[in-house]
């Protein structure tokens, strides 16, 4: 089964350590990772996304877009969704990039269709990936390990959502396990 | 050693189009952008991709093999945006490089999908042993 999957972790250390875990997952071919992003939401309520800054108006959209799915997983409406709606979400390269988030539109959908609703807190940092697994339990134990939780919701249904056709999720997923150059995974 | 875990010719595929997607998004991110020699190697590394996918190809799975396919269209896109793109200069450059992000990103992402239908294929067999 192919799941978008949100694993937020108290301390951005242990969640690039949960990054490297997912990828460590995919090179034992427990799972297999279509790709993966680190949202981060500081003491002041800003999101930002680690992105490569490859042109401006891209970064904006990164931030768009890794908003959009964060919508899409986080549900049900009023958590996290609530809490990022006119929030500025950055693809945090280096100078960050803001851009407003279309979050409107992302609370006036089905609720039931959710597996489970979670808020990414002030301080917290989530690894947001794109997985194929036969079995929940490889990514959840291991994360756990770590100190992350673990949110999926089915992938085909984030593409069905209306959402997807304004932001390709995929596209702003790193198909490899990248780490900005100024991590903290690096000291 | 499990089935899944016996890495062929797929997932070596699959690392090349990682580090040639890597490779590409790195140059353009570059302050002042992508050179041309960023894009050189391109159709050379893609062509590569396309033959090892073709040689590997009578051994995978249906479902494998149908994310394979898409594989070699992406890369023959990449090999054509790239070989063109070192023949331009200016904004044309900049538009030949983000075609070959995006044709290696989608690249990427098929051989990716295509080493999930083997290794849930693989699984799938192991179970039934």
């Amino acid at each position: 089964m192919r799941n978008y999957i949100a694993v937020v972790f108290d301390d951005t250390s242990k969640a690039y350590e949960g990054l490297h875990a997912l990828w460590q997952l995919d090179d034992e071919a427990a799972i297999t990772v279509h790709g993966t992003t680190v949202v981060h939401k500081n003491n002041w309520g800003e999101y930002q996304v680690d992105s490569k800054d490859t042109h401006p108006a891209l970064a904006t959209a990164v931030g768009v877009g890794i908003g959009a799915l964060l919508g899409a997983l986080a549900g049900p409406a009023g958590a996290a969704i609530g809490a990022a709606r006119g929030a500025a979400i950055g693809a945090a390269s280096g100078g960050a990039v803001g851009a407003v988030a279309d979050m409107n539109r992302a609370d006036t959908r089905d609720e039931s269709r959710y597996e489970t609703g979670w808020v990414l807190g002030a301080g917290q940092t989530a690894v947001i990936a794109d997985v194929s697994e036969d079995t929940t339990f490889v990514v959840d134990e291991r994360m756990r390990r770590l100190g992350g939780s673990v949110h999926r919701r089915d992938y085909g249904d984030v593409v069905d959502d209306k959402l997807f056709a304004d932001y390709p999720y995929d596209y702003y997923l790193y198909p490899y396990e990248y780490v900005p150059p100024y991590s903290p995974w690096w000291a | 050693m499990p089935d899944t875990q016996v890495k062929d010719a797929v997932d070596h595929v699959r690392a090349s189009a990682q580090e040639l997607y890597k490779a590409i998004s790195d140059a353009a991110a570059k302050r002042g952008g992508a050179a041309k020699a960023d894009l050189e190697a391109v159709p050379t590394k893609a062509k590569a991709a396309i033959d090892s996918i073709k040689g590997s190809m009578a051994t995978q799975n249906a479902a494998a093999k149908k994310h394979l396919d898409d594989a070699v269209t992406s890369f023959e896109a990449m090999r054509k945006h790239a070989a063109d793109g070192v023949k331009t200069t200016g904004k044309e450059f900049q538009t030949a490089v983000r075609q070959t992000i995006t044709d290696a990103r989608a690249a990427v992402q098929q051989v990716s999908e295509a080493v999930a239908a083997k290794r849930t294929a693989a699984a799938t067999t192991g179970a039934r042993k």
